[in-house]
C-alpha cells in the first residue's frame, strides 16, 4: 500500500532530516510513527503526500508520489492535522465536510449523503450545523476526523490526533480510531495511544529507522525507548 | 476581559442570535438583504428638517424585532459606537443653524436642533436594520446569498474564511495580551519596545498557519473552486417580504404618517 | 474613521459604492491573472490577524494615550496592493455587519477612504518608488529606514487622504451645517497625528518582519548585504521625539483655537472612533456622557429667548398635528411591543 525506497530529503543542502529510508506498510495496517521531536516524523508525512519532494521514490498502491500523480494520490490520502483550526477552514462543520467530496466532483446529494453517514457512525449529528469557532476542542478534533472520513480515504494520516484532549475526549478518539477500517498512519508522542490503536510500530531517530516491529514487542522494550528520548507508556510501566 | 475577548463574546453573541428560530430567520438571506438596503436607502433620502417624516419609519425593525424576538437591547449595545461619530457631526448643526422652525408652547426649536435629531434617528434607525439583518441571518447562508447574487466569489470565499479566522487570531491575541499584561503590570498599553514584535511574532506565525490552511486545502482536491452551502430556494413568500417592505418603506416616504395622524386629532 | 449610514446621502453612498466596486473588480482582475491559489489563505490570515490587531492599544512613550492602527499600509507591504485592497474590504465589512462599526451603505465611502488610499495610493506612489528608491543609501540599516520612512509618509498621507474624503462626502451629503473649510481644519490636523502614530506602528511591525523574514514584504530588494545594524529602538525613538514635537505643537495651536469647544468636542469624538475600532467601553463612556452634556447645554441654550426669531415659524412645515402624529407612532411602537410580549408569554405557557 504505501512504499518508501531509499527516501531522503534535505530542507537545507546536505543537512539530511530523512537518510535512505524504506519501510513497506500493507493494506489495512495499523502503523505508529514514533520518535523525539525533530526525528522526521512530520517531514514523512509531508513527503507522503506530496507537501514536500525528495530523493527516492515512494509509492502508494503502486503508483509514484509525483507532481502529475498528485490528484490521484490525494483522492487517496486523508491527513488529520494536529491543529483542527487549521483544517476546519469553512464557517461549519458541514460546509467543511463537504468540501473535499464536491471537490472530488461528487454531486450534491451524494455527498450531503456521505456527511450524513459519517456523522452517525461517529455520533455527530448535532454537530453538523455548528460553527467551528463555536465548538469545543474535543469536539472539533472529533469534525476534523469527520471531515476526512467524508472523503472516504484508503489511507488515513493522523498527526497527534489525542493531543490537547481531555482524558474523556481522548478516549472518544481513541475508540473511534479503532473502529476505523482503513490502512492507518499516526504520529504521535502519546505512546498509550499508539499501544491501544496500531499494531505496529516504526521508531525513528534522526532521520533513520531504529526500530520496526510489532507495537507490544517495541513498547516494551524500556532501554530502546529511553534511548531515543522516550519512556515507557503507562500501561506498560504498572505492570 | 480584555478588548478581544470582549469582541469575540459580541461575535459569538451574533452567532447565536442568528442561530435562532423565527418567521424572519426563515427568510432568504437575499430578501433580507435587499429589504435591509431598500430601508436604509429611504430612510437616509430624508431630508435633514424632515422630522416628521422620519418618525414612523421607526415602526418597521420595532415590528422585527417583535416577530424575530431579537431583543432590542442587544442592538442598542451597539450604539456606543455609531451615536458618538454621528453626534460630533450633528452637535454643530445647532451652533451654525439657529433659524427658528417651530415653537412648543413657549419654546423656540432651530433648524440646527431639528436637523440634528434627524441625524440621530438617521443613525439609529440605520443601525437597527442593519443588526436585525445580521441577528437574523447566518453568516454563511448570507454568503451563500451573495454569491447567487453574483458578487464574486473571490471576494465571499474571502470574506468566510476571515469571518472563520477572526476567531482564531483574536483569540489569540487575547491571550498574549493577558500574557503581556501579567508580566508588565501598570502598564496601559503595549510599550513601544515591543511595537513592532508584539504583532510581528503572530504575524510570522500565521504566516505558517496560512501554509498549513492552504495544504489542507489542497489535500482536499482544491484547485481554484469553492463550493459553498446551498441554501434554499428563493420561494415566493420571500418575493412577496421584499415586495411588501418596498412598498411600505415608499408610503412611509412619500406619505406623512405623522402629519395624517396627527391631523385626525388637532385641526 | 468609519462612517456610519447616517452622515451619507443615497446618491453620496452609491456613488462610493460604485467607485469601491471598480477598484475590487480591478484587484479581483489583477489577482486572478495572477493566479497564486495560497494567496487566498494568506490573506484570510492576515486580514484576521489585523481586524484583531487594531484592538491592540499601543502606549505612545510620554504622553499616557495608547494608539492603534488600522492597517491599510501594512497590508499592502505584507500582500500588496490588489490583495491588501480585498483584504482591507472584508475586515470593513465584518466590522461592519457584525460590530456595527461603519455601516452597510457607507461600505463603499469607508472602503474608499480607508482602503483604496491605504492600498493603492501608499503603495504605487509610496511604498514602492520609495523601497526601490536608494534613500538612506545602502545595506540593511537603509533598507530599514526606507520601511520606516514609507510606513511613516504612507500612513500620514494616506490618512489625510482618507479624512480629507470623509469632509468631502459627509459635505455633499449636506449633512452638517458646519462650513467645509472649518470642517477640513478640524479633520486633517488630528488625523496627521493619527497617521503619524500608525505610521511609526506600522514600521515597527513592517521593520520586525523585515528582520526575521524578509521575503514576507512586497517590493523589498533582498540582493542587499552588508549589516551596520542600527537599533530598532533607537530609530523609532528618534521619530517618537519627531512625533511629540509636532504633537505638542498641535496641541499649542489647538488650545489658541478661540472655539475651543468645538476642537476639544470633535477632537474627543474622533479620538474615540479612531483609536478602537469601538470595542474599548471605557473611552466611549467618558466620550458619549461629554458629548451628552454638550447636547444639553447646547439644547438649553437654543431654547433661550435670543434665539427666538418671531415670524420665521415654521419653515419646513412643521407643525403642531405632526408632533402629535410622532406621539403616536410611538403609541403604536409601543403597541406592537406589548402584543410582541403578548404573544410570545403565550406561547411559552401553552
Amino acid at each position: 500500500m504505501i512504499e518508501f525506497e531509499h527516501v531522503s530529503f534535505a530542507y537545507e543542502k546536505d543537512k539530511y532530516v530523512l537518510e535512505d529510508m524504506s519501510f513497506r506498510i500493507g493494506t489495512g495496517e495499523s502503523v505508529g510513527l514514533i520518535g523525539a521531536n525533530g526525528a522526521g516524523k512530520s517531514t514523512i508525512m509531508k513527503l507522503l503526500l506530496g507537501l514536500l519532494q525528495g530523493e527516492g521514490r515512494i509509492l502508494i498502491d503502486g503508483v509514484e508520489v509525483k507532481r502529475e500523480t498528485l490528484h490521484e494520490i490525494r483522492r487517496k490520502l486523508g491527513f488529520v492535522l494536529q491543529n483542527s483550526d487549521n483544517q476546519m477552514f469553512m464557517p461549519t462543520v458541514y460546509e467543511d465536510m463537504i468540501f473535499a467530496p464536491l471537490n472530488y466532483m461528487m454531486s450534491r446529494e451524494e455527498a450531503d449523503k456521505r456527511v450524513d453517514e459519517v456523522l452517525a457512525r461517529l455520533h455527530l449529528e448535532d454537530l453538523k450545523h455548528r460553527y467551528n469557532h463555536k465548538i469545543s476542542g474535543g469536539e472539533k478534533r472529533m469534525a476534523a476526523i469527520a471531515t476526512i472520513l467524508a472523503m472516504d480515504p484508503e489511507v488515513i494520516l493522523m498527526d497527534e490526533p489525542t493531543s490537547a484532549l481531555d482524558p474523556y475526549n481522548r478516549r472518544i478518539v481513541i475508540n473511534t480510531i479503532r473502529e476505523l477500517g482503513q490502512t492507518k498512519l499516526i504520529t504521535s508522542h502519546d505512546l498509550d495511544m499508539i499501544l491501544e490503536t496500531c499494531d505496529r510500530v516504526i521508531l525513528i531517530s534522526n532521520g533513520k529507522i531504529v526500530a520496526d516491529g510489532p507495537a507490544e514487542e517495541i513498547l516494551s522494550d524500556r532501554e530502546l525507548l529511553e534511548a531515543n528520548r522516550m519512556e515507557l507508556p503507562l500501561s506498560k510501566n504498572c505492570k | 476581559m480584555n478588548k478581544m475577548q470582549k469582541a469575540l463574546a459580541e461575535l459569538s453573541e451574533m452567532d447565536e442570535l442568528a442561530a435562532r428560530q423565527s418567521p424572519i430567520h426563515a427568510l432568504h438571506p437575499a430578501a433580507k438583504l435587499i429589504a435591509t438596503i431598500a430601508y436604509i436607502l429611504v430612510t437616509l433620502s430624508f431630508d435633514k428638517y424632515d422630522l416628521n417624516g422620519i418618525v414612523p419609519m421607526v415602526l418597521w425593525p420595532i415590528l422585527l424585532f417583535q416577530i424575530s424576538g431579537v431583543e432590542v437591547r442587544t442592538c442598542f449595545y451597539k450604539l456606543r459606537i455609531v451615536l458618538p461619530l454621528v453626534m460630533a457631526v450633528g452637535l454643530f448643526n445647532p451652533f451654525f443653524d439657529k433659524e427658528i422652525m417651530l415653537r412648543v408652547g413657549g419654546l423656540a426649536i432651530s433648524g440646527g436642533v431639528i436637523s440634528m435629531i434627524t441625524l440621530m434617528l438617521k443613525g439609529v434607525f440605520c443601525l437597527m436594520a442593519s443588526f436585525l439583518l445580521m441577528a437574523t441571518t447566518r453568516i454563511d447562508n448570507l454568503c451563500a446569498a451573495l454569491r447567487k447574487m453574483r458578487v464574486p466569489s473571490m471576494l465571499v470565499t474571502l470574506l468566510l474564511l476571515t469571518y472563520r479566522y477572526v476567531g482564531v487570531m483574536t483569540e489569540e491575541l487575547a491571550i498574549m495580551t493577558d500574557a503581556y499584561h501579567l508580566r508588565a503590570p501598570g502598564q496601559k498599553g503595549i510599550q513601544i519596545s515591543a511595537w513592532g514584535s508584539f504583532l510581528g511574532q503572530l504575524l510570522l506565525r500565521s504566516m505558517d498557519r496560512a501554509q498549513e490552511l492552504y495544504s489542507s486545502m489542497m489535500l482536499r482536491g482544491y484547485h481554484q473552486h469553492f463550493h459553498y452551502a446551498d441554501i434554499k430556494p428563493f420561494k415566493a413568500r420571500d418575493g412577496l417580504y421584499v415586495a411588501v417592505c418596498i412598498i411600505v418603506f415608499l408610503l412611509l416616504r412619500y406619505v406623512d404618517v405623522a402629519q395624517l395622524l396627527g391631523g385626525l386629532f388637532v385641526r | 474613521m468609519h462612517m456610519a449610514d447616517a452622515l451619507l446621502a443615497p446618491a453620496v453612498a452609491a456613488t462610493m459604492y460604485v467607485a469601491s466596486t471598480t477598484a475590487a473588480g480591478v484587484s479581483i482582475h489583477h489577482l486572478k491573472k495572477d493566479d497564486e491559489p495560497q494567496k487566498l489563505p494568506v490573506m484570510a490570515v492576515t486580514s484576521a490577524l489585523v481586524f484583531a490587531g487594531q484592538m491592540i492599544n499601543y502606549t505612545i512613550p510620554g504622553t499616557g494615550s495608547s494608539g492603534h492602527m488600522c492597517g491599510g499600509m501594512m497590508l499592502s507591504a505584507l500582500l500588496g496592493p490588489y490583495a491588501g485592497f480585498l483584504s482591507m474590504i472584508v475586515i470593513l465589512a465584518i466590522q461592519c455587519l457584525f460590530f456595527a462599526d461603519g455601516g452597510l451603505m457607507a461600505l463603499g465611502a469607508n472602503v474608499w477612504n480607508m482602503a483604496f488610499y491605504g492600498c493603492f495610493v501608499g503603495y504605487f506612489l509610496i511604498w514602492r518608488p520609495i523601497m526601490g528608491s536608494k534613500w538612506f543609501g545602502e545595506g540593511k540599516s537603509a533598507q530599514r529606514a526606507r520601511i520606516i520612512a514609507a510606513s511613516v509618509i504612507g500612513c500620514i498621507v494616506t490618512l489625510q487622504l482618507g479624512a480629507f474624503s470623509v469632509v468631502l462626502e459627509t459635505s455633499l451629503s449636506g449633512i452638517t451645517e458646519l462650513p467645509f473649510g472649518a470642517f477640513v481644519a478640524l479633520m486633517q490636523p488630528i488625523h496627521l497625528a493619527i497617521g503619524l502614530v500608525e505610521g511609526l506602528i506600522t514600521s515597527a511591525v513592517l521593520v520586525f518582519i523585515y528582520e526575521s523574514r524578509p521575503e514576507l514584504l512586497q517590493g523589498v530588494d533582498l540582493e542587499e548585504g552588508g549589516s551596520a545594524k542600527r537599533s530598532l529602538k533607537s530609530v523609532v525613538a528618534i521619530i517618537a521625539v519627531v512625533a511629540l514635537v509636532v504633537g505638542g505643537g498641535l496641541s499649542l495651536l489647538a488650545s489658541s483655537n478661540p472655539d475651543g469647544l468645538e476642537w476639544a468636542l470633535f477632537g474627543n469624538a474622533d479620538g474615540g472612533y479612531s483609536t478602537n475600532m469601538g470595542l474599548d467601553e471605557e473611552n466611549f463612556g467618558v466620550e458619549s456622557s461629554v458629548a451628552d452634556t454638550a447636547g444639553s447645554i447646547q439644547e438649553k441654550t437654543s431654547f433661550l429667548p435670543d434665539y427666538a426669531f418671531p415670524g420665521s415659524e415654521s419653515a419646513a412645515g412643521t407643525t403642531v398635528s405632526g408632533i402629535v402624529g410622532s406621539a403616536m407612532v410611538a403609541g403604536v411602537a409601543i403597541l406592537i411591543c406589548l402584543a410582541g410580549g403578548f404573544f410570545r408569554r403565550k406561547k411559552k405557557t401553552t
